[in-house]
């Protein structure tokens, strides 16, 4: 295959190369606030209201598991131990550098209590739940548009439209979604959406004795969860990956994946 | 033109299969679709309609103020009623029908002991006892009034 | 007892170490593993017809129509796994209505769908419409002649000129083609290479590897059915023409091999923090089906007998055997390595503290006995374009098809 090249003069040549330094120059000049202005993620409850989020403090939980059990009630979750939309992990860690992590029946009937015996440093509980990402990636693989996040931030999944494809299960980096083994669509925390959209709190955060759970406005400075953002150093799970998480912790341990 | 009116053919059957499936599409996608985004819009009603259980202590103390006053002077103060009797929406709707779960004797302990019980897990702050020190067997409302329970 | 409950209960017995606890079930079982497998044996059945077509190795154009054959029966098929898996099969529609766009799954359907429409059928359609309007005349069992009669779309021109414009069509067909499968191929590698949340899926390598094995198994594929079909036919093997696939095999095997040693020796030099459970993973639960039957079985044998090929000269019935042999070991090699993308990556549990385990079922939609079912209706399907639509010129059209 033969390639025909116009003749072209010296002139035009570097009036193009010239006009291309300059545009090009013109862009990079431009770049640093183009990128900047592309990779800030505006808070959308500066402008959306309500906007709902979450905290958790893990050092009030006391590993009751009174909120699985809620959960569970409220949401009509299928009892047996497979499936989750919240729990509870246990985690010991022991001077020998080993860091034992535990969540039977997902902390539903709490836990057996243990003494500090051996090389036992430390011990604690995390919940865990749906992380309401505001870049979530069950939201983006969904193929169909069953998993959607609503105006007011929470994530839900359309279950009339859902095609069981488990594509977003496999996405969630946190573990949160299982397949419902009745209705065959893809499941998880709501939020309890059909409660927080009646001036109701989730049913995990109504049912916590400790104050381990706080449930907010995100728009509104003065409620409880934008109160334990501003007075509390948190943290969220896995930041590297890029999610943006809408529910933080205080008292993440550096061995909580 | 005789010698590609095959391709024309081939080229019709791709138009009408084309519009065929735009037709279809037409038809079968949801009326709400697309309104907020890519999703069914009346998912969120869907949802939003979804049954209630746990109806929360303003509701408890319609009928039960006192109680509910009591509580909120104690220790307990932070726990819902329905933390330990049972989501409650049922009963707050037909009280003498749907009863509330009431802790019986013999397993007040395992019942308390489900928070209370000393372990390393807990933060050290939480009030927790050695249930085998602390009147062992003994059902914990033998001593303590769970609305109010320090003694 | 509920037989998933009764699995899951088993394998929550078999938990090794922390998992979350919704990771007990395993989400994608063997049917996510046979749809990669049978859209790569796509894949590369077609890029070996476009060798032909496209690249004007003539060496090959014995296996021309039957790689197009043979791409079209996989592709036939390659929906079907998904749509057994789905939970709600009777919506699967939604994924053409209300595409995602994000999606890599639902751009899938697209790409499948032009794939199969504008490259596929047009191709088989241009380069048999000559025969297709003669049999429509000639043909003497009634079903078949309808089926021609239908496929000429009325149209009976076959002049020497509109056959030049069909070729002409059919070579730029083949030209889109080409990167419309790389395409295909590439996307089912990029459906696992895209989850973030995986670390033994997410690599941007994942569509090229996916390809380049895709490339083998079809390329494999193809040789294995036209030496299996030449010898039942009654017919000579063209030994230049399996020489020359042998070099494109030993090709697509060493670039594939190294791909995925790459992927490999990157992650262990880096060793971020997923590295760990990864490391027990190729060690422990995936060191039968990917050391040896995926890297000793299936590819640095293969490796070793096409590589000997090249260096030493050897007879043809020797040859003939080395071929069959690598072959046979590249198709399970390559069906091993899907199964250790798959479900491997589901072992381990995303917080990296554990692994779970898979029971394949015998019986139920997900389980082994659907998974050969679907494996084998590509052939039958095979079997029934070979009949209607006989490779083999030489060949006497009626009843006969490309097999004695």
């Amino acid at each position: 295959m033969k390639i025909k090249m116009k003749p072209i003069t010296r002139r035009q040549f570097f009036k193009t190369v010239a006009g291309s330094v300059v545009s090009f120059a013109a862009l990079l000049a431009s770049a640093p606030r183009a990128f900047a202005e592309k990779f800030f993620h505006e808070p959308p409850w500066l402008t959306k209201s309500p906007y709902w989020g979450m905290a958790i403090a893990v050092d009030n939980c006391i590993g009751c598991g009174k909120c699985v059990e809620a959960c569970k009630t409220e949401n009509d979750v299928p009892r047996q131990p497979y499936f989750f939309r919240t729990w509870v992990e246990r985690y010991m860690i022991h001077r020998s550098g080993e860091t034992k992590v535990e969540s039977p029946n997902g902390g539903m009937d709490g836990f057996p209590p243990i003494k500090k015996s051996g090389d036992m440093m430390r011990s604690f509980f995390v919940p865990k739940m749906c992380n309401h990402c505001e870049n979530s990636p069950c939201e983006q693989v969904c193929p169909v548009g069953a998993s959607f996040r609503t105006q007011d931030g929470v994530v839900l999944i359309d279950r009339k439209y859902c095609i069981g494809c488990r594509y977003c299960i496999q996405a969630c980096p946190y573990g949160c979604r299982y397949f419902h083994p009745k209705l065959h669509v893809a499941d998880k925390c709501t939020l309890c959406y059909h409660r927080i959209t009646r001036g109701l709190k989730p049913a995990c955060v109504e049912a916590c004795p400790n104050g381990a759970r706080i449930f907010g406005d995100l728009s509104n400075p003065e409620s409880p969860v934008s109160k334990f953002i501003e007075n509390n150093t948190v943290q969220v799970l896995k930041p590297a990956m890029g999610t943006r998480p809408k529910l933080v912790y205080r008292g993440l341990d550096r061995e909580v994946r | 033109m005789k010698d590609i009116q095959h391709i024309l053919r081939m080229a019709g059957v791709f138009v009408v299969v084309i519009s065929g499936f735009l037709l279809v599409r037409h038809l079968l996608v949801p009326a709400s679709f697309g309104l907020y985004g890519h999703y069914r819009a009346a998912a969120i009603d869907d949802i939003k309609a979804l049954p209630i259980s746990f109806v929360g202590q303003k509701e408890c103390a319609k009928c039960h103020g006192p109680r509910v006053q009591e509580k909120n002077k104690g220790g307990h103060r932070n726990l819902g009623c329905e933390t330990c009797h049972g989501a409650l929406a049922a009963h707050a709707a037909a009280p003498a029908k749907s009863r509330p779960v009431r802790v019986a004797e013999k397993d007040m302990r395992a019942f308390c002991e489900r928070c209370h019980a000393a372990s390393f897990s807990r933060p050290a702050k939480f009030p927790q006892i050695n249930p085998d020190a602390h009147n062992p067997g003994a059902a914990c409302n033998s001593c303590h009034n769970p609305h109010s329970p320090r003694l | 007892m509920d037989p998933l409950m009764n699995e899951l209960a088993e394998a929550l017995n078999k938990v090794v170490g922390f998992i979350y606890p919704n990771e007990v079930e395993l989400q994608w079982s063997i049917l996510i593993v046979l749809y990669p497998y049978i859209t790569g044996l796509v894949a590369g059945a077609f890029i070996l017809a476009s060798l032909e077509r496209v690249f004007n190795v003539e060496a090959v154009r014995p296996t021309y129509r039957l790689s197009l054959l043979t791409a079209l029966s996989f592709l036939i098929i390659a929906p079907l796994p998904l749509n057994v898996h789905l939970g709600q099969p009777q919506r699967a529609y939604e994924i053409f209505m209300t595409p995602h766009f994000s999606s890599a799954m639902a751009m899938f359907g697209f790409v499948y769908a032009w794939y199969l429409s504008a490259v596929l059928l047009l191709e088989v359609w241009f380069d048999y419409r000559k025969e297709i309007v003669m049999w429509s005349q000639t043909e003497k069992v009634w079903h078949k002649r309808i089926f021609y009669k239908v496929l000429t779309l009325g149209v009976t021109n076959i002049s020497p000129a509109s056959l030049k414009i069909d070729d002409k069509i059919g070579r730029a067909i083949t030209v889109v083609g080409l990167p419309s499968a790389v395409l295909l191929h590439g996307y089912v590698g990029f459906i696992f290479g895209s989850v973030k949340a995986n670390p033994w899926w997410s690599t941007p390598l994942m569509p090229v590897i996916f390809l380049f094995s895709a490339m083998a198994s079809g390329i494999a594929a193809v040789m294995l059915l036209y030496m299996f079909l030449t010898w039942a036919r009654g017919k000579a093997i063209d030994m230049l023409c399996i020489d020359t696939i042998g070099k494109f095999l030993l090709t697509a095997v060493i670039i594939s091999f190294t791909l995925e040693m790459l992927e490999t020796i990157q992650k262990a030099y880096e060793a971020q923090e997923h590295f760990d459970i990864l490391a027990l993973l190729m060690e422990g639960k995936l060191y039968l089906s990917m050391i040896v039957v995926q890297g000793i079985m299936g590819a640095l044998i293969p490796m070793f007998l096409l590589g000997l090929v090249q260096l030493v000269k050897l007879p043809d019935n020797v040859r003939k055997t080395f071929y069959s042999a690598a072959s046979v070991l590249i198709l399970i090699g390559i069906f091993a390595m899907r199964w250790n993308v798959v479900i491997g990556g589901q072992f381990f549990s995303k917080s990296l503290m554990g692994f779970t385990t898979y029971k394949m079922a015998l019986a139920g939609r997900e389980g082994l006995f659907s998974a050969v079912v679907i494996a084998v209706l590509p052939f039958i399907i095979l079997s029934v374009l070979l009949y209607l639509l006989p490779p083999w010129k030489d060949e006497g059209r009626s009843g006969k098809g490309g097999v004695a």
